[in-house]
């Protein structure tokens, strides 16, 4: 599953090969890009939400402390789900827990993404060939349904959910390494660094990894949505532990327990606000970083506000 | 024929990652430790003749590599085991199945390309604008909603007006007429295919945004406009066209996408699907009926993405080189 | 009254998070039928605004102001919706790198004919036959026509941009950098052809170029632009044998010889931004014979032989001695 122009072979192309970043590349791009700025607040909310959630949830997560499908009141906000728990610290720490999950399997993600495009864009021929082609048949076989095998038989679990979401989604990270690595290898000093007997792996981590940073940044920031988005999917489908809270199986729980013909509109509402809400801030932050990156060079030919004419004051030409 | 290679070159990776996908398959339910449970002959309730019979179809006697190329010939002509929980073959089930799927999921994959395609393209005409922002920020609020919610959402908003489940009305007997068995389906489609149209639209949106911008400062789109072609001929003639180019590629990108949301809202609205067949049996641990659906659904998802070659193919001239 | 008559033509353009760019300041030229003028200067002297302004062919974020006269109506004074009706059948141009200027999924063929059925000169089958024949006339074969841009070689392209141009018989053709990204013999051809053209048809020509072998073979008039202004125009033998502003001359002094026998003079130094109003002479930072009132001083172009202008302070010298 890509999100929409995280493919960076989509996005890059015709518009040019990304530019190596300067210094300071991030702080520009927040000043100039609001979007970035928004994005950057939502998710650091929800991270700082998700540190402090345990001791701000005003009521237990384990024990009921209204009565079941409680409407929202002064005392619980947005109302309790079937089993008498109160919904918002059901949300601050699911909210927790899904973070977590995104950014455990973001990590996994990126490991393997980094590894494979290192060693495919560093050694070229055959191992490129071959890996590529590998990420190729990952990228057209339909991710949820072979997570939701492998989740099946593995047996369900977060920790399970995890790896097999990372195990899925490192094809788009795999790709920017591998493009930065190849654009890289050839340059002057990687060449002189290795005749001088550099190593391997101190050429990779010295002189091409400090070159991806920002659009690596853009493409973890974007992962960790899919991988929020894909938590939700199989807590959904009854593939997590049931008893982890998660926004994935407040959903799930949601669902399952009729909530909807007992007219319990706030077990699934704001869940699903929390969760659209750091996707889009995910989403904002990612996408502002990659624009910045490949910006558009050309100006579009043809738009509704067409070019103006200035009176002439003045006299002669040369008055203005 | 020119361009005959890119064809083949296509037609042999989708060959290629179908049999990618049956291996990975093999690999998953055969080959792992543990895969005892999911062990073909093991039907409940089955006949020992039965499992006898089982056991010798998919030679689940002899060694891996033996039982691979078996499994191979097994599919080719179409059989998947028996279901453990219907006691039928899978295949028909499946296929049965993934006909009530493919009408929903058209719908409602159809509306969204729609729905994108004319969003996006009025997005980039009127870029900077409000109704830019409105579009392009609805689309991507759109596209970050869980399908799930989506689905439970209009269930909520829509569940007195609409049927809340299901493909038709069970009290509709067969001696109704045709018409009236297709109204009543297409009636309970309309929610589905609306979750779907919703949860997949705004990829397409943002696409096709960013592909038009794009070609709109391509040099030929200027050129057009220096023939004094008004501005609406120009996009209709010249830009539609090449910024549809990369839509067609992301659209059959984006098909594990679809299918993953198909999947979420059969079993919302409960639609007799091929998504919630495979819902099932992750619950009774239908391991047959697993299987096949993956594969079904993997194969399908290939076929298409080679389809969506082919109009690639077919639309630009430049491939065919 | 002149065919095409510039006069005091300026264009700002408004860069997103930056200062105001004034691209072009006052520029004005005339332009008889069959004449040939060209237009040269270093890259960003504003010599390409200027011919897209000639046709309104400017981004939304730019402004104009002054006229663009041709047969005495000005042509830009109701903006872009205006300028539409003159193009292509009065004025037409060929584009910077004719490879991107051709739509590449439309036949060549095709988009020659588009404009004459749009503008009411030719429908169908007689259209494709006009194109057919301009096709022959830049010489290549009317069959070329079925072909797409990219199966064309890069002259090709070019010289089929030049048949487009001509689809609808315009009066004035603007050129713009019609030989870089051509071989030496290619170029040749195509000079030529335009040449040719210009002679046969009436055609009056307007060739923008940084390349002054170029302008000494097609034009018998030019323009020297500098910072948005032009600093001489002329006889293009005046300019060459007898410049009357250092920049033209160091400009021509510059020009590598075709046998690499006299040594390259560049002139070192950039040219000044244009995003603020600076007092005094442009080039005065690179001048190599500067005088004292330059710095503060705006040169004006003064008459300095018949028929040539050059704004230069040195010059009134020359005059008083």
């Amino acid at each position: 599953m890509t999100l929409p122009l995280q493919d960076p072979l989509l996005s890059a192309e015709g518009q040019g090969q990304p530019s190596s970043p300067r210094r300071g590349f991030l702080r520009t791009v927040l000043r100039e890009r609001k979007a970035a700025v928004v994005g950057l607040a939502i998710i650091a909310f929800f991270v700082v939400l998700s540190i402090v959630a345990p001791y701000i949830a005003p009521h237990s997560v384990t024990e009921p402390s209204c009565a079941v499908y409680a409407p929202p009141s002064a005392s619980h906000w947005l109302g309790c789900d079937d089993g008498g728990i109160d919904m918002l610290s059901l949300l601050m720490v699911g909210g927790r827990i899904s973070m977590i999950v995104g950014f455990a399997a973001t990590l996994v993600a990126m490991i393997i993404g980094g590894g494979v495009g290192i060693l495919s864009g560093y050694f070229g021929g055959w191992t490129d060939i071959s890996l590529m082609r590998v990420t190729d048949y990952l990228l057209v076989i339909p991710d949820l349904v072979l997570m939701i095998v492998i989740a099946d038989l593995w047996g369900a679990s977060l920790f399970h959910v995890i790896i097999v979401i990372g195990i899925l989604e490192w094809t788009s990270t795999a790709r920017i390494i591998r493009a930065q690595v190849m654009s890289v290898r050839e340059r002057a000093y990687v060449k002189r660094a290795r005749g001088m007997g550099s190593g391997n792996f101190r050429i990779v981590w010295r002189h091409i990894l400090p070159q991806v940073g920002p659009l690596l940044i853009a493409n973890t920031v974007l992962t960790i949505a899919i991988a929020i988005y894909l938590e939700t999917a199989l807590a959904f489908l009854g593939l997590e532990d049931p008893t982890a809270v998660t926004w994935g199986t407040i959903l799930e729980h949601a669902f399952e327990r009729t909530a909807i013909s007992s007219g319990a509109w706030w077990a699934i509402v704001p869940a699903g606000f929390a969760i659209a809400a750091v996707i889009v801030g995910c989403f904002l932050f990612g996408q502002a970083v990659e624009d910045a990156l490949n910006p558009r060079l050309k100006v579009a030919h043809l738009s509704l506000r067409p070019w103006r004419l200035r009176p002439l004051v003045g006299r002669g030409p040369d008055a203005l | 024929m020119r361009g005959a290679d890119y064809v083949i070159k296509r037609g042999f990776f989708a060959l290629v990652t179908v049999f990618v996908a049956i291996t990975i398959n093999f690999f998953l339910f055969r080959v792992l430790p543990g895969t005892a449970v999911t062990d073909l002959s093991r039907v409940p309730h089955a006949s020992p003749q039965l499992k006898h019979a089982l056991t010798v179809e998919f030679g689940l006697d002899k060694p891996k590599w033996e039982q691979y190329l078996i499994y191979l010939k097994n599919l080719l002509h179409g059989n998947m085991g028996i279901s453990f929980a219907y006691q039928q073959p899978v295949s028909h089930l499946l296929i049965q199945d993934l006909k009530n799927t493919l009408p929903m999921v058209t719908v409602g994959t159809v509306a969204a390309i729609a729905v994108g395609v004319v969003t996006g393209v009025l997005s980039a005409w009127r870029r900077g604008s409000v109704p830019d922002h409105v579009s392009t920020n609805a689309a991507i609020f759109a596209y970050a909603f869980p399908t799930q919610w989506l689905g439970l959402m209009l269930l909520i908003i829509f569940a007195g007006t609409l049927p809340a489940g299901g493909m038709s009305n069970p009290f509709l007997f067969g001696a109704e007429p045709f018409w009236q068995h297709l109204a009543d389906v297409g009636q309970h489609m309309i929610l589905p295919a609306a979750t779907l149209m919703l949860t997949a639209y705004g990829s397409y949106t943002l696409v096709v945004r960013s592909s038009m911008l794009e070609t709109l400062g391509e040099d030929y789109v200027l050129t057009a406009r220096a023939k004094g072609l008004p501005p609406r001929r120009v996009v209709r003639r010249h830009a539609f066209r090449n910024a549809l180019l990369p839509v067609v590629t992301l659209v059959a990108l984006d098909l594990g996408y679809i299918v993953g949301g198909a999947l979420l809202i059969e079993v919302i609205f409960s639609w007799p699907g091929i998504g919630l067949a495979m819902y099932d049996a992750i619950g009774q641990r239908d391991y047959p009926m697993l299987q096949g659906g993956f594969l079904i659904l993997t194969v399908a998802v290939i076929v298409l993405n080679f389809a969506a070659d082919l109009l690639y193919f077919r639309l630009d001239p430049r491939i065919r080189e | 009254m002149s065919l095409l008559e510039v006069s005091g033509l300026h264009v700002w353009f408004e860069p997103p998070h930056a200062a105001e760019v004034h691209a072009v300041q006052g520029v004005s030229f005339a332009l008889d039928p069959g004449e040939r003028f060209g237009l040269v200067g270093e890259s960003g002297c504003g010599k390409t605004t200027t011919i897209l302004a000639l046709m309104g062919l400017l981004p939304p974020n730019a402004s104009v102001a002054g006229e663009v006269l041709i047969n005495g109506q000005n042509i830009l004074a109701g903006g872009e919706d205006s300028v539409q009706a003159y193009r292509w059948k009065d004025v037409a141009m060929v584009f910077q790198g004719a490879m991107n200027a051709l739509n590449p999924v439309k036949k060549v063929g095709w988009q020659i004919a588009e404009p004459m059925a749009f503008h009411d000169i030719a429908q169908g089958a007689a259209a494709r036959k006009r194109a057919g024949e301009l096709l022959e006339l830049v010489g290549i074969p009317a069959a070329a026509g079925e072909r797409y841009p990219h199966e064309f070689s890069g002259g090709m392209r070019q010289r089929a941009a030049i048949a487009m141009a001509l689809a609808c018989e315009p009066k004035i053709l603007l050129a713009d950098e019609p030989t870089t990204a051509l071989d030496v013999m290619v170029q040749a051809q195509i000079l030529e052809l335009l040449t040719g053209l210009s002679r046969n048809l009436g055609l009056a020509l307007v060739l923008v170029t940084h390349d002054l072998p170029v302008v000494a073979q097609v034009c018998e008039r030019a323009a020297v632009m500098y910072a948005g202004e032009i600093v001489e125009a002329g006889p293009t033998e005046m300019l060459y044998h007898a410049p009357r502003h250092p920049y033209t001359r160091l400009l021509f002094a510059a020009t590598p010889d075709l046998y690499g026998q006299d040594a390259v003079i560049s002139i070192p130094g950039t040219p000044p931004r244009l995003d603020s109003e600076l007092p005094g002479c442009p080039f005065r930072a690179r001048c190599d014979v500067p005088l004292e009132r330059c710095a503060g001083e705006h040169p004006e172009l003064r008459l300095v032989g018949p028929g040539h202008q050059a704004a230069c302070h040195r010059n009134e010298l020359v005059e008083a001695s």
